[in-house]
This record gives structure tokens, sequence and C-alpha cells, in this order.
């Protein structure tokens, strides 16, 4: 089912109803970014959208929104367009089982038919724009960042494959936000303990799944390009930039090379960040660009992020929902049902999961907290019963509404970790954490009147498979 | 020299010129690096319109917090 580049999966939304190509003149500011934060207001089952027409531009191509909403995640993966979430997931978890699938190695790729090895300016190659009205620049925020490690730079599965959010703050220079969490902050660091740049490259425009894996908080060792080979059903196309060992998508449209300046911070941002908040300005390192390959008129991907729901939650939400599924099953392999961690990222976390007695839920919650994503997220973590679709919300609202008990149910912890950009965390990067426990007591637990549970009508199954059927017809 | 509509730093250059000739410019600022198009509305390009909540004191950039912080290099610990 691999798609064979950007071009290919927008060729698919474009036969399925799920691309907008918008041909009347816009301007870069307010419209693109006013156009991407539309899009998500008036739907989630909206298109991506192409715009070919951009004021003081030649030929430009913006595309945005590209797997902004659930049909075109579903796309994504090569399942019907109206595949519910939680069939979604499901067979993500499924496909993710097939780690690793080797990848195959091409000699050329088509973002060499253009070259700039000298003057670059990054202004006058990509159609940039500001997204948000105080966003302190253009920013480049859907684009591939490939790193090695410095310490074992042969080891394939500690290349990494990341979505940063990208600054440009001069013809050649960008700014980039690596914070602790993010493995190429550990490249970094490892980097400038060396006093050493940080090679790196930038893949703009990339076919969906390796973007959705970037996105993915996948484990240090794993490779970004294995696991993008599981997802897709067959080995994913790599080629390795001359001159370097870095390998990036054979499909990206643009691609950028250079290398983290080590030990150098420069100021950063505001930048309208996924939590619905400015970042505020920090100190951050800078990457000077050296060269720049692109296709012929190439298409920039770029994606609205703001207050959720934005495209920036639909490509994190079912790959963060699955490696917290795949690690709570590490650890409780015949309970743990599914897991719901697309609420801003996992700051909030659903999770389904049986109970081998009394007080096991809050145990559940306490490890999500302890997995490597959770470390940066789950601020409030909500058990309910295997019976409770996390991601039905009326049915998880249900089960708090009937099944918590604020005197028994709710544990808080204190100072913990947490992303730095949570604008609620003091100082940034630590706060307390919740579990609300929605499950049903069982023994040794015995408050409450649970016994006499409501059933859905017996044949409920065979008449929900119906519909689905009539409606895809 | 141009001013910066958010730190009124006057070294701002210019980077750009629209493709199509005389649509508009851009230009950046080497002290706080806001980045601006000519044809934004005034309250982005224009120092004396420009949200003061939103602008930069050029003397708070050095103290910015680092993220992620430096690492001291290997030997010098």
């Amino acid at each position: 089912m691999a798609y064979k580049d950007f071009r290919d999966f927008l060729d698919t939304l474009q036969k399925e109803g799920q691309l907008l190509t918008i041909e009347d003149e816009v301007m870069p500011e307010p419209d693109l970014g006013s156009a991407g934060r539309a899009i998500n207001n008036v739907s989630d089952k909206s298109p991506a959208l192409l715009f070919t027409n951009i004021n003081g531009y030649k030929d430009a191509r913006v595309a945005m929104n590209v797997i902004g909403s659930w049909p075109n995640h579903a796309l994504m993966m090569g399942m019907p367009k109206n595949t519910p979430v939680k069939e979604q997931f499901f067979e993500f978890a499924r496909r993710w089982d097939n780690y690793p699938v080797a990848v195959e190695r091409m000699e050329s790729a088509p973002f060499q038919e253009v070259e700039v090895n000298e003057n670059v300016n990054l202004f006058d190659l990509l159609p940039l724009f500001r997204l948000n009205q105080y966003d302190g620049g253009f920013y480049i925020d859907k684009a591939c960042v490939i790193s090695r490690d410095p310490s074992d730079p042969e080891h394939f599965g500690k290349q990494n494959v990341g979505i940063y959010r990208i600054q440009v703050k001069g013809k050649d220079r960008l700014g980039i936000q690596p914070v602790p969490q993010h493995d190429i902050a550990i490249h970094l660091r490892m980097a400038e303990e060396r006093g050493e740049n940080l090679p790196i490259a930038l893949a703009i425009g990339c076919e969906p799944v390796i973007t959705t894996m970037a996105a993915a908080p996948i484990g240090y060792d794993q490779s970004e390009y294995e696991m993008a080979g599981a997802i897709q059903g067959e080995p994913y196309k790599v080629f390795t930039l001359p001159g370097t060992n870095l390998d990036v998508p054979w499909g990206a449209e643009i691609v950028l090379e250079g290398e983290i300046l080590a030990g150098v911070r420069e100021f950063e941002g505001p930048f309208g960040e996924f939590t619905g908040h400015y970042s505020g300005g920090r100190s951050m390192p800078v990457i000077h660009v050296k060269r720049v390959y692109h296709r012929r008129n190439p298409i920039f991907e770029h994606l609205y992020i703001g207050m959720p729901w934005t495209e920036t939650d639909y490509m994190v939400g079912v790959n963060t929902c699955v490696p917290m599924y795949q690690q709570l099953k590490d650890a409780f392999p015949n309970e743990i049902v599914a897991v719901n961690a697309m609420y801003t990222h996992g700051l909030v976390a659903i999770i389904s999961t049986k109970k081998r007695y009394g007080g096991f839920a809050k145990a559940v919650g306490m490890r999500a907290m302890t997995t490597p994503h959770g470390l940066g997220y789950c601020k409030l973590v909500i058990v309910v019963d295997e019976t409770v679709d996390p991601f039905n919300l009326p049915q998880v609202m249900w089960a708090l509404s009937t099944k918590m008990h604020p005197a028994h149910d709710v544990v808080i912890v204190p100072d913990l970790s947490v992303l730095p950009l949570d604008p609620g965390s003091n100082p940034a990067g630590i706060t307390h954490k919740m579990i609300l426990d929605a499950t049903t007591p069982v023994a040794p637990e015995t408050r409450g009147h649970y016994s006499q549970p409501l059933d859905a009508p017996l044949a409920t199954d065979k008449w929900e498979t119906i519909f689905q059927d009539l409606l895809n017809r | 020299m141009t001013t910066c509509p958010r730190c009124d730093s006057t070294r701002a250059e210019l980077v750009a010129e629209s493709p199509v000739k005389g649509a508009w410019t851009v230009h950046t600022c080497p002290v706080c690096f806001f980045t601006w198009r000519s044809t934004e509305p005034e309250k982005i390009t224009n120092p004396d319109k420009y949200d003061r909540s939103f602008k930069v004191n050029q003397e708070d950039i050095p103290n910015a917090i680092q993220v992620p912080a430096i690492p001291d290099r290997l030997g010098n610990r």
C-alpha cells in the first residue's frame, strides 16, 4: 500500500475527494495560516489544502492539513476513509508488531533535480509565511529532521527522524527547538560535549507515513524508517545524502543539509504551540544551512498548529496512543485493552483496562506516567473499565460520572516532569499529575452498588456491522 | 537599515523581494530575529503599533532561558 512520494499521496486524496485545490490568489499572510486554522474549525473530516496562487510568488505551491482529519489519517494507512478511529488504532498497533522492516536503499532521488550549493537564501527558495500573528517569524514546522548518534554513528536505529519547530532566522540560518525529551537533544548533547557541530538534514514534503513515524515517541534505538516499513507494509525507500551518512526519505520534495552549531544558542520564538498558547521566547540552538536540494516546482508542505484540534492533533494522535499501549501491555499484558492519548499530545490520557484486584487501576495510571512518553505528558490519566471505549468520550464521561468516587479515586502525585511547553507547569517542566480511577471497584474494595450493569441488547454487534456496511456503500 | 517592529533595533535587514516584482519585501532583525513581510498589517510592521505584550526588550535577550542548556565539554568537568 506504500505511497511512492508526497505527490502520490496527494493524488490519492484528490481521488477520494479529500484534497481542496485553491487556485484563487491568496496572501501569504494572513490567508495561509488562517485557512489552516479554519479547515479544522469546520469539520473533523476536512480535506487537505493545496494553494497554487500565492501573492508575490511564481509557481509556488503550498500544501496544508495533509493528514489533518480522520479520513486522511485512514487513507495514510491505506484504509477506507471512513474507518472509525478505534479501528485505525488497532490496525496501527497490529502493524507496529511487524517492526522492524529493513529499508530499501536507492541510488538517486527526485529531489536531486535542483541543487543549490552557494548563496543559499531560504526566503527565495521556499514560500515561507507567518502562521499565527505573534509568531516570531516564518517557521518550517513539518520537516523530517534527520541526525545520527555521534557516539555510535553506524547504528542505523539510533539515527533519528523527528519533527521539530524550525524558525527561519536568516538566509541560511535556522533556529530549532530540541526540548530535552527529544531524541535529537541527546544527539546534540553528545556533539556539544565533544565540541563538534551536529550534521543534520531536513526533508520537507514527504509521504505521510514517515512524517507520522517522525512524530511518534518510539524507542531511542528504534528506526523510524524501519517502523514506517512496518506501518506501510513494505520496505521504506531511503537515499543517503552524498558526502554524509544521513539517510533521508527518497520521495521528499525539498531537502536542506546543514549542521547545528556547537555551543551556540540564540533567541527563538515565540511560536503558537499545540497547547493553544504561545511558547514565549527562549534561547535555542542554531542551524547553518549549507546546501539545498529540491524537485522542480516543489510543493512546500506546512502544518497549522494552535489550539486543538489542528492537523498536529490528528498527526500525533494514533501514533502516540500505540507506543503507550505497547509499553503498558509489556507490564500488564492480560489487562490493558486500549489507550487514548490523543488529547493535547497525551497531556490527558485515557486507559481502558481489566483489573486483577482493588487498587489495580491506580497502578496502571502510575505506570502510564513512567512510560517514556508519560514522563513528558500524562498530566491527567483517566482509567476506565475494559467495557468502556476510551475513544468514545461520552462513554468516558459516563464512567467518570458513575464509577469515580472523589474520596477514593483521585490520586495526585506532586512535582513530576512534564514538557516545558505545558503553560501550567511551574517551574516550566514540573507539574503535579493526577489519576482519576473511573473503573468499577473490585475486591477487596467493596464500596458502591455495581452488581447489575446494563447490557446492550443481544444482537447489537450484528446491527453495528450491518449499519457500517450500509454506510460504506 | 530598518527599525524592527518588535525590539526597536535599527539593524533590521532586507532578506527577500517578491519573485513577482513589487509585491512585497521581507525584513529580518539580527537582534531578536523577528521577521516580517511588508504586506502584513501595521500591527505587525509598525514599531509603535506592535502589541506591547509581545514586544521584546533587547536587554532581556541575553538572559533568555537556554533550551537545552549547553553542556560542558568532555574533559572540562
